[in-house]
């Protein structure tokens, strides 16, 4: 049985011309959840495993949602993060 | 206090035979006049004609009369009629008072007379006692402010607003969503004429953006209304839009860098929208709006990247709303209405089934400013559909949604079966209904052409169920056609949920804000249903369009234009009348302990120097404080506490 469910949009999401990558240098990463807990579109995870510190660092589980606003990078106390252009994906031009 | 002896005339009225009918009106007259005081009772056919108030005139003259009961129907319907008649006598015309033997007692007691005549008599001789107690007042004229505020900017309150515009007053539109426009801006097309709603709409749109006279407060709604008839004080709060309107040249720069997408509201969430927005291309004020709840730059350290791009410099994340404090003649209500929620009539399958939708859904895309520009494609396929179903009276005419018929649906489904027919004449448009209504001017017409030479199929019979295919991934609709008295049963690749209308979700809250009443079915109520259709029972407030109950365009413009007729009498006449209901304070009983001040729903009472002390304009005359007060130190006029004490000693005076 289907769940009943707000009418979803039937024209495709228009696809950003940049891609981003999210890097994280996790053996800065004192696991503060500074950058999951803040992220606005829910791209980021604490992850299952943890660093040489003993701390989970995040993980980018839900990259396709990024839109490269660099909040987690702003918020990093130990500049442990960074959002660049993932220009392999990237449609350089645009379409 | 007049110390006069109390002459009352009783005039009965039969009213045709709504009262005459039910009610024994010579044996109502005989004891009638056994009442104390009483020195004339008669009757008459209809007391509210001219003869009828001939003869009021004419008694008085001869008994020497100084004071008048009419019993016959509601206050609210003919009260002003016959204090009038006093007025023209020379008499104070709240030297009156009148019994309704009417709507309290034959409408309601049609099969039992002989109780009913007893209860005719209890009123009457209720009413007979108050009279002896009322006491002269003086009507008070107030100035009335030479603005009118439009609450609601769909096509009943754009009309309304240039109406009033159009005679040299101001206007304060005020709409809630950041466009004006309404819901006839969604549509694509206007029944019978087929006229491009837009093509006529957008052009009163601008005339309101650019009226001299017009002030227009879009995304703002009204948070408080004050005073009374002619001098309404209203607190208007404008939430921030984070975009300063003047600034904004709608360039679209900020459309290219914003990066999130959100489902658009405009069409029916079947599109798409940034963050920054505009709701549709030709929106007034031609300005973009940022949704709080999506932008990532309301954290500002986050993105901010269509502030950076804007080279007009009018985004402004640290907007704050804003309230306006309006000084007001005259209110029109013009909010509108909202679509029946067709995911609440689980059998006919929307939510669960993608190609169920809405009218409204599918007038969007049927528009070629659309989602689809105005293909029609299946919304799980995205390929062109062979066969389109329209379901009719969905929440509407059902007693577990709306009891009531919501009169455009009937219409909107045969303009849109036409214009699918005349785009695709491959697809074949089926419409399941209970009735077809097509009782305006030219809907008739417009009906029978599209079923005979759009080959439109119609098929009678309320459908029971919506459910997909088991061995494709068509919908499956089952009904009983109620002319073949047999269950049928019909496959279609796209099923139209003719959605009715019916109250918008705020309208109990506005009318508590303004102080007007609802109807049972949540629309506001108007003064009588025919004779006083845009007025409410609250002076200087108007209604007007789907606010009042359902209506097509043609009759929400007309009533519009009827509404803003009714303030501009108001508003040109320069001075209103007001009820001297007012409460008054004996000062030598109050005790300053400030209860009557704790209970006044208006704020009209204050506690000063131990005296409380009652600001008239904002007082209504409802009673609370009287009921309050320990001392029965204050009390309304007209409505005394020896008025009323009368009344009860009257009523139980027979039982001792």
């Amino acid at each position: 049985m289907l769940t009943r469910q707000e009418r979803a949009p039937i024209v495709p999401e228009e696809e950003s011309n940049t891609k981003w990558r999210i890097v994280v240098n996790e053996d800065w990463c004192k696991g503060c959840g500074f950058c999951y807990t803040f992220c606005p579109r829910e791209v980021l995870e604490k992850s299952d495993k943890f660093n040489t510190k003993g701390y989970y660092p995040p993980v980018a589980t839900n990259i396709d949602r990024c839109v490269g606003c660099g909040l987690c990078e702003a918020l990093c106390p130990d500049f442990a993060i960074h959002v660049e252009e993932n220009e392999e994906h990237s449609k350089r031009g645009g379409k | 206090m007049s110390t006069e002896e109390p002459k009352i005339g009783v005039f009965i009225c039969h009213c045709g035979s709504n009262i005459a009918g039910v009610i024994d009106i010579p044996q109502l007259v005989e004891y009638t006049a056994t009442l104390p005081n009483v020195v004339v009772a008669e009757d008459y056919r209809y007391m509210c004609s001219d003869p009828g108030q001939d003869l009021i005139r004419e008694r008085a003259r001869e008994k020497g009369l100084n004071r008048v009961v009419v019993a016959a129907c509601s206050p609210t319907l003919h009260e002003p009629t016959f204090r009038r008649v006093l007025e023209s006598m020379g008499l104070n015309p709240f030297f009156f008072d009148m019994s309704n033997i009417r709507e309290h007692c034959s409408w309601v007691h049609t099969h039992e007379e002989e109780a009913a005549l007893e209860k005719a008599k209890d009123l009457v001789r209720m009413a007979v006692a108050r009279a002896a107690e009322l006491e002269p007042l003086v009507q008070k004229e107030v100035d009335v402010k030479a603005s009118v505020l439009v609450v609601g900017a769909g096509i009943a309150g754009i009309q309304a607003a240039l109406d009033i515009a159009d005679a040299g007053y101001k206007v304060y539109l005020v709409e809630k969503e950041p466009s004006i426009g309404g819901h006839m801006a969604q549509l694509d097309k206007t029944f019978p004429t087929l006229d491009c709603s837009s093509c006529i709409l957008t052009p009163k749109m601008s005339l309101i953006g650019q009226h001299p006279n017009i002030e227009l407060l879009t995304y703002s709604e009204v948070r408080e209304v004050d005073g009374f008839v002619g001098n309404f004080k209203v607190k208007v709060e404008r939430k921030p839009r984070f975009v300063i309107e003047d600034k904004c040249t709608a360039c679209a720069d900020c459309l290219e860098v914003c990066p999130v997408n959100v489902p658009d509201e405009f069409n029916t969430g079947l599109g798409w929208r940034k963050a920054i927005y505009i709701p549709f291309a030709q929106a007034v004020p031609n300005a973009y709006i940022i949704d709080t709840e999506h932008c990532l730059g309301m954290t500002p350290i986050a993105c901010g990247k269509c502030k950076d791009s804007c080279e007009a410099e009018a985004i402004d994340y640290e907007m704050k709303p804003e309230i306006l404090e309006l000084d007001i003649g005259a209110i029109i209500v013009t909010t509108g209405f909202k679509l029946f929620n067709a995911m609440e009539q689980l059998e006919y399958g929307y939510g669960k089934y993608p190609d169920v939708m809405t009218n409204l859904e599918m007038e969007r895309m049927l528009s070629a400013a659309g989602p689809t520009d105005g293909k029609i494609i299946r919304p799980s396929s995205m390929k062109k559909p062979k066969d389109i179903a329209y379901i009719q009276c969905v929440g509407s005419r059902n007693e577990r949604y709306n009891n009531y018929c919501s009169r455009v649906c009937c219409m909107a489904a045969l303009k849109q079966a036409r214009q699918i027919r005349e785009k695709y004449p491959d697809i074949n448009v089926t419409i399941f209904y209970i009735d077809m209504r097509a009782f305006g001017k030219g809907y008739e017409e417009f009906y029978e052409s599209t079923s005979r030479e759009y080959g439109v199929t119609f098929v009678r019979g309320r459908v029971a169920e919506v459910r997909g295919s088991f061995d494709s991934d068509r919908i499956v609709i089952r009904a009983e056609d109620t002319l073949l008295g047999q269950p049928v049963e019909a496959e279609a690749d796209i099923v139209v949920l003719s959605c009715g209308i019916q109250a918008a979700e705020n309208q109990g809250d506005l009318a508590r804000v303004l102080g007007i009443q609802l109807s049972a079915d949540g629309f506001f109520l108007e003064a009588h249903p025919k004779l006083r259709p845009v007025e409410t029972n609250t002076d200087g407030i108007f209604i007007a369009g789907a606010a009042q109950g359902p209506k097509d365009i043609p009759d929400s413009v007309a009533q519009a234009k009827g509404a803003a007729a009714s303030a501009l009498t108001m508003v040109t006449a320069g001075r209103v009348k007001v009820q001297p209901y007012a409460a008054v304070v004996n000062e030598e009983l109050c005790a300053g302990c400030g209860i009557c001040e704790a209970s006044c729903p208006y704020g009209a009472v204050k506690v000063v120097d131990n005296v409380a002390q009652v600001t008239e304009a904002q007082c209504k005359g409802c009673g609370t404080c009287a009921a309050a007060c320990p001392n029965e130190a204050i009390a309304p006029q007209h409505f005394t506490m020896d008025q009323i004490i009368a009344q009860l000693d009257a009523l139980f005076q027979e039982a001792r």
